[in-house]
C-alpha cells in the first residue's frame, strides 16, 4: 500500500511551548490510522497542522503527491483533505442538506450545485441523518451534530478524513452506530486518521496506531503491539486498570 | 402609501448595511459615502454624458462592488480579527476622504436629477413616476440578492461564511475571497440605493450621512444581519416618515426616526422583524 499523507519531521511551538516536535509518520491509502496520547500531546494541533490551520515552523507534510506544507485550509479542502472538529462547527442557520451541499459544492470535485445537493443526500443518509435534512443545525442534538460534522466532511469526496474525536460525548448505543459508519467509509475506499480518547473504540477501529506524548512520536504499531508496548502503558497510561481495558479491546 | 415606495429603498441601502454586518461583523461607515458616490455618479452620467438616468443603474452596480472590493483589501481586510474599533476607524476615515474630495470638487450645494417619468393616478391619490420606478427596481435587485444567496454555489458560501467562518475555510471554501466579494456587494447596493434615491429628491455631497443614519434605524428594526428584514425595517420607516410629515413640518421626521431608534433599540435589541433568530 502507498503513503497518501506524508509527515515529515513537523515542528511546532506557541510562544515556548513546544506542542509538535520532530514528527514524522504516514497515513497509508485506505488505512485507518489511531492517533491516540494524554490530554496536551498536541494531536489536535497535528490535526491543524496537516490542513493548514497552521503552518508548521519546520517540517513537510506531502498529500497524494503534493507538498501541501502552508497551504490555506480551503486548499487543501480541495486537494480531498476533510476533516470534523472535536468541538462541533455546524454552520448553524444552514439546514443540514445545505451544510452538506456547502461541503460537496467545495470539496475535492468541485461540483456544480445540483450535483453537490444529490451529493449531500447521499452523504446525510449514510450517516443516517435522512429524516432531518431540512432541521437548521442548530436544532440537532450534539449526536445529530458529529454525525453532521461527518456528513459533510464525506459530501466533499475526500481521500482522507481526519476525524477529531467523534465518539466523544456520545452514549454507547450511538458509539456502536459511529463506528459501524467509520468502517463503511473506510470500505469506500476513504483513509481515515483518528484522534479518540476511547480506547476499546479506537483499538477495535484502528490497522495502527500512533502515540504521542508531549508533542512526540512515542510508539507506533499495530493495536495488538501499542497494548503490549511497556513504555506506552507504564510512560503514558500508567494506570494499570487502563492498560487491561486496552487488552480487551485489542483481542475480541 | 408613497411611504412604502420610498421606504423600499431605504431597505435597500440597509441591506447593503446588513449583509456587510452579516457576513463579516463588520460596521461599514464608509455607507453613507457609497451612498453619495452613487447619487454623484448618476449626476454625472446623466448631466455629463446625457446617459438616460436609469441606464446608469447596472453602471452603479458593477462600479460599486469593484470599488467595494478594493475597499476591502485597502481598508477592511487588514483589521479583520482586530478589535471593532479600528474598523470603526478605518472604514470612517474612508468615509472622511470621500466626503472631503466631494466637498472639495463639488461644494455643499444642492444637486439635482431631473428625471421626466409620469406619475400614476389612482383614486385621489398620485404616485410619482420615479417613486413607483425606484420601488420596483429596488424589488428586482432585492429579489436578485435572494436568488444568488439561497440558491448558488456562491451564494451558498457567503451564508457558510457568515454562519462560520472558520467551518467554511474548512470545508474548501476561499473565505477571504468571499468576505471582499460580500463587501463588494454591500457597497453596489448602497451605491444603488444612492442612484435610485437621486432619482427622488435633491441631495447634497453630505446627505450620506443621513441617509447612513436611516439605513442604522432600519437595520435596528430589521434586526442586523438579516436582509429580508431590512427591507421590511425600510418600508416601516417610509411609512413612519409619511404619516409623520401629516402631522408635523418634515424637519422633525429625524427626529421622530431617531426616538424610534432608541426605542427599539431599548425594547428590541435585536430587530422588530428578526425572525427565527435563535
Amino acid at each position: 500500500m502507498t503513503a497518501l499523507l506524508e509527515i515529515d519531521g513537523l515542528n511546532k511551538s506557541f510562544g515556548g511551548l513546544r506542542a509538535v516536535s520532530d514528527l514524522s509518520f504516514v497515513v497509508r491509502e485506505r488505512e485507518i490510522l489511531g492517533l491516540i496520547g494524554p490530554n496536551g500531546a498536541g494531536k489536535t494541533t497535528v490535526f491543524n497542522l496537516i490542513n493548514g490551520v497552521f503552518a508548521p515552523d519546520r517540517g513537510r507534510v506531502r498529500f497524494h503527491g503534493v507538498d501541501i506544507t502552508g497551504h490555506p485550509p480551503y486548499h487543501i479542502a480541495r486537494h480531498g483533505l476533510a476533516r470534523t472538529h472535536q468541538i462541533v462547527q455546524p454552520l448553524a442557520e444552514l439546514s443540514v442538506l445545505d451544510n452538506c451541499t456547502v461541503g460537496a459544492c467545495f470539496g475535492r470535485e468541485n461540483l456544480s450545485l445540483a450535483r453537490a445537493g444529490a451529493a449531500a443526500r447521499e452523504a446525510a443518509v449514510f450517516t443516517g441523518l435522512e429524516d432531518r435534512l431540512s432541521t437548521p443545525a442548530s436544532q440537532l442534538t450534539i449526536a445529530g451534530k458529529k454525525r453532521l460534522e461527518l456528513a459533510r466532511a464525506l459530501a466533499a469526496r475526500p481521500r482522507l478524513l481526519l476525524l477529531d474525536e467523534v465518539l466523544a460525548g456520545l452514549n454507547p448505543t450511538e458509539i456502536e452506530r459511529m463506528v459501524k459508519v467509520i468502517r463503511s467509509i473506510r470500505e469506500q475506499g476513504i483513509a481515515i486518521l483518528i484522534i479518540e480518547h476511547l480506547m476499546q473504540a479506537i483499538m477495535g477501529l484502528s490497522d495502527r496506531i500512533v502515540v504521542l506524548n508531549s508533542g512526540q512520536k512515542l510508539a507506533e504499531g499495530a493495536p495488538t503491539e501499542i497494548a503490549n508496548n511497556t513504555a506506552v502503558i507504564e510512560a503514558y497510561l500508567g494506570d494499570p486498570a487502563l492498560a487491561t481495558t486496552l487488552h480487551g479491546g485489542a483481542q475480541p | 402609501m408613497d411611504g412604502v415606495l420610498i421606504g423600499s429603498v431605504y431597505g435597500l441601502a440597509a441591506m447593503g448595511l446588513t449583509l456587510i454586518w452579516g457576513v463579516m461583523n463588520v460596521v461599514n461607515l464608509t455607507h453613507g459615502a457609497a451612498i453619495v458616490a452613487g447619487m454623484f455618479a448618476l449626476y454625472l452620467l446623466t448631466s455629463g454624458i446625457d446617459m438616460p438616468p436609469y441606464a446608469a443603474l447596472p453602471l452603479i452596480l458593477v462600479g460599486g462592488f469593484l470599488i467595494g472590493v478594493a475597499l476591502y483589501w485597502i481598508a477592511v481586510h487588514r483589521m479583520i480579527g482586530r478589535p471593532p474599533l479600528m474598523i470603526l476607524l478605518s472604514t470612517f476615515s474612508v468615509n472622511l476622504v470621500v466626503i472631503g474630495l466631494g466637498t472639495a470638487v463639488w461644494g455643499t450645494g444642492l444637486f439635482n436629477v431631473a428625471v421626466a417619468l409620469p406619475g400614476v393616478t389612482w383614486r385621489r391619490y398620485t404616485f410619482s413616476g420615479t417613486h413607483i420606478l425606484a420601488a420596483v427596481l429596488t424589488a428586482i435587485i432585492a429579489g436578485s440578492l435572494y436568488l444568488f444567496l439561497y440558491h448558488t454555489r456562491l451564494g451558498k458560501a457567503v451564508r457558510a461564511v457568515a454562519n462560520n467562518r472558520e467551518a467554511a475555510e474548512l470545508v474548501g471554501i476561499p473565505t477571504t475571497r468571499v468576505l471582499s466579494l460580500s463587501f463588494g456587494l454591500g457597497v453596489a447596493l448602497a451605491g444603488a440605493a444612492g442612484m435610485l434615491i437621486a432619482t427622488m429628491f435633491p441631495f447634497t455631497v453630505l446627505s450620506g450621512d443621513a441617509y447612513q443614519l436611516k439605513s442604522f434605524v432600519v437595520t435596528a428594526l430589521g434586526g442586523l444581519g438579516n436582509p429580508a428584514g431590512a427591507l421590511v425595517g425600510g418600508v416601516a420607516l417610509g411609512l413612519v416618515e409619511g404619516f409623520a410629515a401629516q402631522f408635523m413640518p418634515v424637519s422633525w421626521t429625524l427626529v421622530i426616526e431617531f426616538v424610534l431608534f432608541v426605542v427599539v433599540l431599548i425594547i428590541f435589541p435585536r430587530g422588530v422583524f428578526a425572525f427565527k433568530r435563535s
